[in-house]
């Protein structure tokens, strides 16, 4: 266990660190142009979405085919697609669908996104995107979108830090370059705010500017660290658990004392959880710190308890999974060949499995896909992991590295209920049957 | 105090192996209750039934008057197990596996150090009471495991081979610590391949074979029952026993069969047949000098044998 400890601090600090120090190159990163989507509200009253499609330094594409689709209940219907106009728009009434996906392709270059339109809608809509535009292999410079309620480009102001810095051109457009560490962006429109925290690195450290900095970061520590090495630690600590009081004969004594098999099996589960929640969340506390170290800033807090407390998720929705297999093995080799199974099932099969279905059964559709895999996700509990951190991560984050999602969250919820509660009770049925054999 | 009733255990789902087979028996309270059986005979499934681990198939137990099923939790707070095989967690102590174990009835943390800091040194193993189990030898493992089925000081204490792979001294004090505990008022429920210990402990016994049970009474009664038609030997002292007089012990009617050995002869006599008296005038008039006549009594271990059909202990 103190081994297990030591890797995964080593994976989840070492990390945060390599993360947090890595740098970015010079120019725009991503792909070749910029999907801004805006919720409005047309003349009749129907919802419209707003697409504007810009290279990554505010000039409008036109003639850019725009798909639009409805995502909120499967299947998804196509809605319609419209070419980008001379200004760069493409605008669909949708009537009252209330998310839309929005996908663009130039050449081999396709950008997807989404827009949420829900009643009401504001007077006027932010889209902002950072990237190193001026070339000097800093993140800094954010380009910003505006449009009214009604889909069209106001007259607005940006600040940067309460000072004026310019104002959105005739197509809702304008652009800051933010100085080194956390920065208020405020677009004034019609004497109504909407301000914005965005964050540059220092020069000097050399590390990337991420979209949210630190939070982007911690994002990157869930989907990739976390995900794997939590349920292996879980795994691995619950392995023989049961089989090993089989093993080495202590079962019958055990059981033989007056508690129920449910309250042995909670009282292992209980024991075997805070076992593995304790260096979890002391190791995960221990990257949070390394990254706010190296980036000067601290992530989110909301958004670090969520990972905390997602990552405690994590671990509940694997150990009894382990407990159903400990108490199936009849020797501890065999549980914790069970348990590699386990972990190599849900973390790389189950993903691998879902990627080929879904490239066999909707080819060249990356739309269907998507939400195929999204789907398919629910019944994997690392995905589910993976979709609730989306849903903590902050706003500007949420499509970012892939993390993006077209579920519900009381969707993703409920699918996290329904594995814990039911794996669990397995793990309760198959122990009262299978414990004393 | 332990009452079995058409107990059924069928391991694995249909057609699977058949461990009982309708036992049935019962032990008054405040008995000494011998279980004996070959192996594989289904004593520990027994055992382990009674120490509610396992589920029978079918089939009813009542200790105490609680059913095994419907009130589990009632008989495991009036039971002691203390199971053949003595395993335990090694790197635990024996103090802290008493403690561990308190904790599921309910004793107090304090209460539960020194209940089990009492029963250790009782049971002589108190000055290893710290150390890890991993170091202690077969004999105070054993010592270990009485100990953790005393704790609770339950009405019923069910031993399988309490006494097995100790040296005489060990198998001695398990002995008289199962009689003093009796003493106490407690039933003991033993399974022993010992039948000798079984004979001095046990008021009544009950025999298993193939999942079955063959007898279940006292002692005493077994030992008729099993003689009744089965032929008895006489076993005479003598000098000066000379041929011609076994040639006529040999024709005394009801005689079986006569044979010299060193102490005089042995007479084997046809079953229902009285000839002491005979055999006795036939040797006297045949010039012998008797010393003693009696006839041979049947051990528990011939009833076992003759009513397991000589299956192995």
């Amino acid at each position: 266990m103190l081994i297990m400890i030591i890797v995964l601090a080593l994976i989840v600090v070492g990390g945060a660190y390599g993360i947090g120090r890595g740098s970015g190159g010079g120019g725009p990163s991503g792909p070749p142009f910029v999907v801004w989507t805006h919720p409005s509200i047309g003349p009749s009253g129907h919802h419209v979405a707003v697409a504007w499609v810009s290279d990554p330094f505010g000039s409008p594409l036109s003639d850019t085919n725009v798909i639009f689709s409805d995502e909120a209940v499967p299947p998804a219907v196509q809605l319609g697609t419209v070419a980008t106009n001379a200004d760069g728009f493409a605008r669909l009434d949708v009537g009252n669908r209330t998310l839309v996906f929005v996908q663009a392709r130039t050449g081999n270059a396709e950008v997807g996104t989404s827009v949420s339109i829900r009643d009401p809608v504001d007077n006027f809509t932010v889209e902002m995107h950072q990237d190193d535009l001026d070339n000097d292999g800093r993140f800094n410079d954010v380009g910003l979108h505006v449009l009214t309620r009604a889909g069209q480009p106001p007259v607005a102001r940006i600040y940067l830090n309460q000072t004026y810095v310019t104002a959105a051109d005739a197509r809702g457009y304008g652009r800051v370059t933010l100085p080194p560490g956390s920065s208020n962006l405020t677009v004034e429109v019609a004497g109504e705010n909407w301000t914005r925290q965005a964050f540059a690195f220092e020069s000097q450290r050399g590390g990337p500017a991420f979209a949210s900095g630190p939070d982007f970061v911690l994002l990157i520590m869930a989907f990739l660290f976390a995900t794997f090495v939590i349920p292996l630690f879980a795994i691995v600590v619950t392995f023989d658990s049961v089989s090993k009081e089989r093993v080495q004969g202590t079962i019958d004594l055990l059981l033989s004392r007056p508690a129920s098999r449910i309250g042995v099996l909670l009282g292992k589960f209980l024991g075997t959880f805070v076992a593995v929640a304790l260096p979890v969340t002391l190791v995960n506390l221990a990257g949070v710190g390394v990254l706010t170290a190296v980036s000067g800033k601290a992530p989110t807090g909301s958004f670090v308890l969520a990972f905390l407390g997602l990552s405690l998720l994590l671990i509940a929705f694997y150990i009894p999974i382990q407990l159903t297999f400990s108490t199936l093995a009849k020797t501890s080799g065999t549980a914790i060949l069970f348990g590699l199974l386990v972990w190599l099932a849900f973390n790389i099969l189950y993903p691998v499995i879902t990627l080929v279905l879904s490239s066999l059964l909707f080819p060249n559709n990356f739309q269907a896909q998507f939400r195929f895999a999204q789907y398919a996700g629910l019944g994997n509990p690392s995905s589910i992991y993976q979709q609730l951190v989306t849903f903590a991560a902050p706003e500007s984050l949420r499509f970012s590295f892939g993390s993006g999602t077209i579920l519900s969250l009381s969707l993703v919820a409920a699918a996290g209920v329904v594995w814990f509660v039911g794996t669990l009770a397995l793990a309760l049925w198959i122990f009262n049957r299978k414990a004393a054999d | 105090m332990i009452e079995v009733e058409g107990l059924v255990k069928v391991y694995g789902r249909r057609g699977g192996k058949r461990a009982l087979d309708g036992v049935s028996f019962s032990v008054p309270k405040g008995d000494i209750f011998g279980f004996l059986g070959p192996n594989g005979a289904g004593k520990t499934t027994t055992i382990r039934i009674l120490a509610t681990v396992l589920t029978p198939t079918a089939g009813t137990v009542r200790i105490a008057g609680h059913d095994i099923r419907a009130d589990s939790m009632e008989v495991k707070e009036r039971i002691g197990v203390m199971p053949d095989e003595v395993s335990f967690y090694p790197t635990l102590t024996g103090l802290a596996h008493l403690q561990y174990y308190a904790s599921f009835y309910g004793i107090r943390r304090a209460n539960a150090k020194r209940r089990a800091e009492e029963l250790l040194a009782q049971v002589g193993i108190g000055d290893v009471a710290e150390k890890k189990v991993k170091t202690y030898s077969h004999g105070m493992k054993k010592r270990l495991a009485l100990a953790q089925s005393l704790l609770h000081d339950p009405d019923c204490i069910i031993m399988d081979e309490p006494a097995s792979g100790l040296d005489p001294q060990g198998m001695r004090y398990f002995r008289d610590l199962i009689r003093f505990l009796n003493g106490k008022g407690k039933t003991i429920f033993l399974s022993s391949h010992l039948l000798s210990e079984v004979e001095q402990l046990c008021q009544h016994v009950g025999i298993i074979d193939r999942g079955r049970i063959v007898a279940a009474d006292s002692i005493e009664n077994l030992s008729s029952r099993v003689s009744v038609g089965a032929p008895i030997v006489l076993r005479v002292t003598a000098d000066g026993v000379t041929d011609d007089a076994i040639a006529a012990v040999s024709k005394v009617p009801g005689v079986a069969k006569a044979e010299r050995t060193p102490a005089g002869v042995d007479v084997t006599v046809e079953a229902g047949s009285d000839v002491s008296g005979e055999v006795s005038k036939v040797l006297v008039l045949a010039g012998a000098k008797l010393k003693e006549l009696k006839s041979s009594e049947r051990s528990l271990e011939d009833v076992f044998f003759a009513l397991t059909k000589g299956g192995r202990v």
